[in-house]
């Protein structure tokens, strides 16, 4: 353990010191926050619909009744004009301004029974929906004008709909007004725990270059005169990890202020929860699961450019949970969802994404699961040792799936 | 002599292919012993079995003043055949790294890794990046590495191998001086030439077996005999006819006398026939690369196994 604590250590110092991973540490978190805001900034349509101006010339009262009954945010880009402008007048604005829109409320409009919305050219044609709050309104008054009470041209302004009733959905309607909120307290330590397990995944990926490059440069024998192979490979195992944590480090200092600031969700409320203990449990088992496996084959490989698809594949194997994605959104206790719980390269993934989806989380399947994973990762990590012993004195050829399954054997 | 290391009969074998067969020989505190062979005779493979890089198949390794089980690690310094550093770290981090996993004092490390750089012509090259080095400098902070620790014993796979004439001459007095300080040092090469002028002890071994094993004199004294160089003008046949006359190697004008074992020199030239034709005349005793050479080649009669107590 002392000596694989010497070689993470090392690993780790050497990386810490290397421009390119120090790069990568900062670049990444950064890169997420510009794809983050990027969306935004293109947002034009929501922009233009924002910036917009609507004047209305109210002969009817209608938007003044209206108004009172709106939120504040959705009417203080409407404008009251006080008198009646011509339709040559409104176009004379409109040739002038931009993001504009003018409506005309006279008994006109409630004898012919349209609304014209005169807009600028840089507004889109869908713009003519916003002003559909003032169907309704203009409806009751052309009812209260035919002689019906205010009361009863209100009710039949607002005309009736239909609605399709399940026992599901009188629970949903139930429980609706906390749902979201509750999605969001599960979503967050899930996707805190996702967000380690796929950057220690990442620097994870990197031992395999760090095993590849000990044989590469020959300097796994003069290192193996110090430890044993084991102790090695355990040590570049735990220094990746280290690194994947500052990994994570990195991302929390730059982007959950940003969260915390840009997005109306008490993150930190719903991540420091008991569950997350759980979760992170799950994301270091995948890691050294997956550790396991890179380090062995990266032992295998001299030049990476010259490796086999065998040993690329390898590295797909962390998404391998992609392909089991559409079936659990669907449905999360589906068998799809729980075949991956249980097939030690998806458990991690798959149970991640479950656990964030289901509301009471199956107990018994994440205890069996975890029990999978840890009995997986002593596998592997037995398996890894062998290949790793044999395969890291191998210099000057890559070794071929039958020869590392002959070591397997040994 | 205070032993070290003993290695009794070890054995290795790789499929159905014997690679080395009933191995053994000692190292003492102080001396220079040295494991000769051809390519692939097997030398390799004896010290990866010392340095449990590789598992034997049979016999026993004894590493004396060690009273655990398993391999001292930290007292043995080794530089293998097959060897490199990582390319974009600093030389001084990966001299003190290597220390560390010796579990040796830092501090103390950092002062002999700075002596070692400044002996070796290296001196302000401490926070150089390994990649900037050249191949002779790179094989110096090798070397710096595995006795950096000050090793109780050293091991040293084909040190000489790709050095150019004045970095081996810096490899041997180092190692020379190591001995003298008290460090066991098992060398192995296939330079003869090199460790002739270096060894206490030697270890011939050829395809996985031994050939020869004692200290340099003995060796000498037992397997180089004499021969005698003669430049002239002479027929092979006669030269072949002079008694005590092993074989004859002739090249052009120059003819090489391998003379037997029990020959007495003296005596030998005062019954040489006087129409030999001399321009040049030398005795000398048969090198140990020529021993080695022979032997690889099959010339040599030594054959098997020949043994001079140790």
């Amino acid at each position: 353990m002392r000596n694989s604590l010497k070689v993470a250590k090392w690993e780790y110092k050497r990386n810490m010191k290397n421009k390119s991973f120090i790069i990568s540490l900062f670049l990444t978190p950064v890169l997420f926050l510009v794809f983050f805001n990027l969306p935004l900034l293109f947002d034009n349509d929501q922009a233009e619909e924002e910036g917009s101006q609507i004047y209305v010339y109210d002969e009817l009262t209608v938007w003044s009744s209206l108004k009172s009954q709106l939120p504040e945010e959705t009417t203080e880009n409407w404008h009251e004009i006080d008198t009646y402008m011509t339709e040559d007048e409104i176009m004379q604005k409109l040739n002038e301004a931009e993001n504009t829109a003018y409506i005309m409320l006279t008994d006109q409009v409630l004898e012919n029974g349209s609304v014209k919305v005169y807009i600028s050219d840089d507004l889109d044609e869908n713009f003519v929906y916003q002003t559909n709050i003032l169907e309704q309104p203009l409806l009751a008054q052309r009812l209260a004008d035919l002689g019906l009470t205010q009361e009863e041209a209100q009710i039949s302004a607002s005309g009736i709909g239909f609605e399709t009733v399940t026992p599901e959905s009188i629970d949903k309607a139930q429980s609706e007004g906390s749902n979201s909120a509750n999605m969001l307290e599960r979503i967050v330590p899930v996707l805190f725990a996702g967000v380690i397990l796929f950057s220690i995944l990442i620097t994870g990926m990197m031992i395999f270059q760090s095993a590849s490059q000990e044989k590469k440069e020959k300097v796994a024998e003069i290192v193996l005169s110090s430890l044993t192979p084991e102790e090695l490979m355990k040590g570049k195992i735990y220094g990746y990890f280290g690194l994947g944590i500052t990994q994570v480090a990195a991302w929390v200092v730059i982007i959950l202020p940003f969260l915390v600031w840009r997005v109306d969700v008490p993150f930190l409320e719903y991540l420091f929860v008991p569950e997350l203990l759980l979760l992170l449990f799950i994301a270091i088992a995948g890691y050294l699961l997956f550790a396991s496996i890179f380090v062995s084959i990266g032992a295998t490989v001299e030049d990476m450019n010259s490796s086999s698809n065998f040993q690329g594949m390898m590295f797909m194997l962390p998404f391998l949970p992609a392909i089991f994605f559409g079936p659990i959104m669907s449905d999360p206790s589906g068998i799809v969802a729980q075949i991956g719980t249980f097939f030690p390269i998806t458990t991690p993934g798959v149970l991640l994404i479950r656990l964030a989806l289901l509301e009471t989380w199956p107990w018994v399947e994440i205890i069996i699961a975890i029990v999978v994973l840890i009995v997986s990762i002593w596998v592997f990590m037995k398996l890894a040792g062998k290949i790793f012993k044999t395969g890291i004195l191998l210099y000057g050829k890559d070794a071929t799936p039958k020869e590392i399954w002959k070591w397997i054997r040994q | 002599m205070e032993k070290v290391l003993t290695v009794e009969n070890l054995g290795k074998s790789f499929k159905d292919t014997r690679i080395i067969r009933d191995i053994s020989f000692g190292v003492n505190k102080g001396e220079i012993m040295a494991v000769l062979g051809p390519n692939g005779a097997g030398k390799t493979t004896t010290i990866r079995s010392i340095m449990g890089i590789m598992y034997p198949d049979e016999g026993d390794i004894q590493f004396h003043h060690y009273q655990s089980k398993g391999i001292p690690r930290h007292k043995i310094g080794y530089l293998p055949e097959e060897r490199g550093l990582y390319k974009n770290v600093k030389v001084m981090d990966i001299l003190l790294y290597f220390a560390e996993l010796k579990d040796y004092p830092l501090k103390k490390a950092k002062l002999r890794a700075l002596e070692y750089l400044k002996k070796f012509g290296l001196e302000g090259k401490n926070q150089v990046s390994i990649e900037e080095l050249s191949k002779g400098m790179g094989q110096k902070v090798q070397f710096i590495a595995s006795i950096i620790h000050e090793p109780e014993l050293l091991i040293l796979d084909e040190p000489f191998s790709g050095l150019d004439p004045v970095s081996q001459e810096v490899f041997k007095e180092e190692i020379k001086e190591l001995a003298q300080k008290g460090t066991a040092v098992l060398l192995s090469s296939h330079q003869m030439n090199l460790v002739e002028q270096l060894c206490d002890r030697l270890f011939l071994i050829h395809r996985g077996q031994k050939v020869i094993y004692g200290t340099m004199e003995e060796v000498k004294k037992e397997y180089a005999n004499f021969k005698c160089t003669i430049q002239g003008n002479n027929d092979i046949q006669k030269l072949e006819r002079i008694s005590k006359v092993q074989r004859v190697e002739q090249k052009e004008n120059k003819s090489i006398l391998y003379l037997m074992q029990d020959v007495h020199i003296p005596s030998w030239l005062k019954q040489l026939p006087d129409d030999i034709d001399i321009q040049e005349f030398t005795v000398d005793r048969v090198s140990l690369h020529e021993i080695f050479v022979d032997i690889a080649t099959g010339k040599d009669e030594i054959g098997e196994e020949g043994e001079l107590h140790a």
